[in-house]
């Protein structure tokens, strides 16, 4: 879906960097590590984002799957991968170290948010009705799969082991959605882009859970990369590859199987909510 | 049963072997495919556990609960529908994840839902459930963990057995069906032979009549041998009839003939002594006392002739008169005449009504002469297949015979013969005439009547008859 109204300035800056990219050549494989924000059981959605970038870059793309987002990150931070697809949390965990290449733009704004759900029977209407039963987190480091709902159990003074009566990591957003709608769990923390692209892929699936509530609006898991290879032309064309990615037929292929408009530079700003909430659960962690 | 026919009894019996047979068979396919689901059964399990053992292991030790439903569900979507549900407990027997969480949910007891679970190598008939429980350990590095419950679902099974059933039921009906019906008409068409036979037994009044050869079957020995027996039978039965039928005419001329040889025997010895006188007259016709001489010889030969007639007459009577007549007698005669009835085909009537007493009042063997004489030619006259009867009763005057046949009536020369003293007419036998004349000589009447279509002979003797008899 392409944004509805793009400004100007967005405009130019895209053709620009699409410019800048197909001109630009990279010198080596550049490695993007990826978690399970992705509809990873998806090959095909991997293979439309790895060609794609392949295309802008002029150059192969090797995309490197890590089953958390703790792995992930351990990768980029040791040079392991040269850029990843993180969730914002651990990005601000390591934003010493980490800067942005680029955040994904869905349904026309560069920000999503973190959904608490249930099976479709279920009575609760908000976080306290589901005190006592089981919860499906999606990732310790996940900011829509763990931190939304540990912080706003941190405002009410609980930790989340104490308030449900068991946690477990599914460690992806899909299989919050199948624990909860297996009733393996009570209620699940899920990464609400990607519930709601289930309920486009797998509607079966999603119709067996409600959301019970729904966060503020939240940065979207951006691109980043070590802050200390700013300077690598790689880097550079890999970021001008994923802003120019809704330039070319490829790019807007794989856009679309991810339910994304763009790729937009991103701001610091959209993740000022996620930092409020690690401030939130500093205490408990 | 014993009612029914041997044909129906015959495919009864082959109806009721072959249902045994075919339930017998039926219930050792049945066992069988029992034997052979159970092993399935079993051998799915064990590759079922051990295959979740190995992958579940380290999961289970580590009691990393989405791990294990992770597993467990991904092997029930990758598995056919058998697996009904899965459960992984802890070694404290506490569920870890079930393929179906909300059946067996995290932290529930496994007991309450091992009800019923038996080990893989005691697993219980899937005849009896639509779902079969096992229960098995979940081992780890040589140790257990936990365990594993695994509910089948055999419902398709069930039906394969179902279907099965059926299957054989109805084969065993049709093929019960096609052979009852088949031993049916083979042993109808065995018996068809003994239905002729039983046929030419009875048929015509009781008279057996032979079966002609082409109708002996060639391919049946037993029954060939059978036909011809009966035939030999038959012919045996026939031969003695007609030994019968000779001797009855026998003796209807038997005193006849004794008579006549006993009259020529007299009437030749004075015989000899009248030709001479007769030669001697006509030598000497002109000598009177040669002549009255041999005439005085002539007449004393012809007085002892008309003498020994009726000393033979008189003795005749006499000895055969001795006997009185009694029921024995007259059962002889529906013996002697039995045979040619039968011969003939023809109905006797026999109807007999008379004291014992008042039957010893007269002669046997004059009454038995006149019964048998008009017996054989009432028989003669009714021809084949016709009526002959016969009727002795005492009445006020006296005693009654009646014969009566259903034959032509009697010709002008046989009535003469019976009811005038004319010289009968030539040809013909003597019966009727001797009938005629051992009446009259027991004092009796003769009366013929006929009367819608049969003709009757009636004798009355009267009684006074029986005090100069006696």
């Amino acid at each position: 879906m392409m944004p509805k109204h793009p400004n100007r300035r967005e405009i130019i800056f895209g053709a620009a960097v699409a410019a800048v990219a197909t001109r630009s050549r990279a010198a080596s494989t550049i490695r993007l590590g990826l978690t399970p924000v992705f509809l990873d059981h998806d090959a095909e959605v991997i293979t439309a984002l790895r060609d794609a970038l392949s295309t802008g870059v002029g150059g192969p793309i090797e995309l490197v799957q890590r089953r958390t987002y703790q792995e992930v990150t351990g990768l980029l931070l040791e040079g392991g991968v040269d850029a990843a697809w993180l969730c914002g949390y651990p990005f601000l965990q390591h934003e010493a170290s980490l800067s942005l290449l680029g955040a994904p733009v869905w349904r026309g704004r560069p920000l999503y948010r973190s959904y608490l759900i249930a099976a479709a029977d279920d009575p609760a209407q908000e976080l306290a009705d589901l005190a006592g039963g089981a919860h499906a987190f999606s990732d310790p480091d996940s900011n829509s799969g763990w931190l939304v709902t540990a912080s706003d159990l941190a405002r009410m003074g609980l930790r989340p082991d104490a308030f449900f009566g068991r946690t477990l990591f599914a460690w992806g957003h899909r299989n919050v959605v199948r624990a909860v709608a297996s009733g393996l769990t009570r209620s699940g923390s899920v990464d609400g882009y990607v519930w709601e692209a289930l309920a486009a892929s797998e509607p079966t699936l999603t119709a067996k859970t409600r959301v019970v509530a729904r966060s503020e609006w939240l940065g979207f898991p951006p691109f980043v990369a070590r802050r200390d290879r700013g300077a690598d032309p790689d880097l550079s064309a890999f970021r001008a590859a994923l802003l120019g990615l809704h330039a070319s037929a490829a790019g807007r292929a794989a856009l679309a199987l991810l339910h994304l408009d763009r790729v937009s530079p991103g701001r610091r700003a959209d993740f000022d909510g996620i930092a409020g909430r690690m401030a939130d659960v500093a205490g408990l962690r | 049963m014993r009612r029914l026919p041997i044909g129906a009894r015959a495919a009864l019996a082959a109806a009721a072997m072959t249902a045994t047979v075919g339930l017998l068979a039926s219930w050792l396919v049945l066992a069988a495919l029992a034997e052979t689901q159970r092993d399935r059964l079993a051998e799915l399990v064990r590759l079922h556990v051990d295959g979740l053992s190995i992958a579940l292991g380290p999961a289970v030790q580590r009691r990393d609960v989405w791990e294990v439903y992770d597993t467990l569900d991904r092997a029930a979507a990758a598995g056919a529908g058998r697996l009904a549900l899965t459960v992984v407990a802890d070694d404290g027997g506490r569920v870890l994840a079930a393929s179906d969480p909300r059946r067996a949910p995290t932290d529930s007891l496994l007991s309450a839902l091992a009800e019923g679970a038996r080990p893989i190598d005691a697993m219980g008939d899937p005849g009896a459930t639509a779902r079969l429980r096992v229960l098995a350990r979940l081992s780890h590095q040589g140790r257990r963990v936990g365990d594993i419950l695994t509910e089948l679902d055999v419902a398709d099974l069930l039906a394969e057995r179902r279907r099965v059933t059926l299957a054989l039921l109805v084969g065993n009906a049709a093929a019960t069906a096609a052979l009852t019906l088949a031993g049916y008409l083979v042993v109808r068409r065995a018996l068809r032979p003994l239905d002729a036979l039983a046929q030419r037994m009875g048929g015509t009044e009781g008279a057996p009549t032979p079966i002609t050869p082409d109708e002996i079957p060639r391919g049946g020995a037993e029954i060939a041998r059978l036909f011809r027996t009966y035939n030999g039978m038959v012919a045996a039965i026939a031969a003695k009839a007609d030994a019968e039928r000779r001797l009855a005419e026998r003796e209807r001329f038997v005193s006849l003939g004794r008579l006549a040889s006993s009259l020529a025997h007299e009437i030749n010895n004075p015989l000899g002594g009248l030709l001479a006188a007769a030669d001697t007259l006509q030598a000497y016709p002109d000598r009177p006392e040669v002549v009255r001489r041999s005439a005085g010889l002539i007449e004393r030969g012809l007085s002892r002739l008309r003498d020994v007639a009726q000393a033979a007459l008189d003795q005749h009577r006499f000895a055969d008169d001795a006997a009185p007549m009694t029921p024995d007698d007259v059962e002889d005669l529906r013996l002697l005449i039995g045979p040619e009835t039968i011969r003939l085909g023809q109905r006797l009537d026999w109807e007999i009504d008379v004291d014992p007493a008042a039957l010893a009042r007269w002669p046997a063997t004059r009454l038995r002469q006149i019964a048998l004489n008009l017996l054989l030619n009432a028989s003669a006259a009714a021809g084949r297949g016709g009526l002959v009867g016969m009727a002795l009763e005492t009445e006020p005057d006296g005693l009654r015979l009646a014969v009566r046949d259903d034959g032509p009536g009697l010709d002008a020369a046989a009535l003469v013969r019976l009811t005038s003293a004319e010289p009968p007419p030539p040809g013909g036998g003597l019966g009727l005439r001797l009938v005629r004349e051992l009446a009259l000589g027991l004092g009796g009447r003769v009366d013929v009547a006929r009367e819608d279509g049969r003709t009757t002979i009636a004798l009355t003797f009267p009684h006074q008859r029986v005090e100069a008899a006696a």
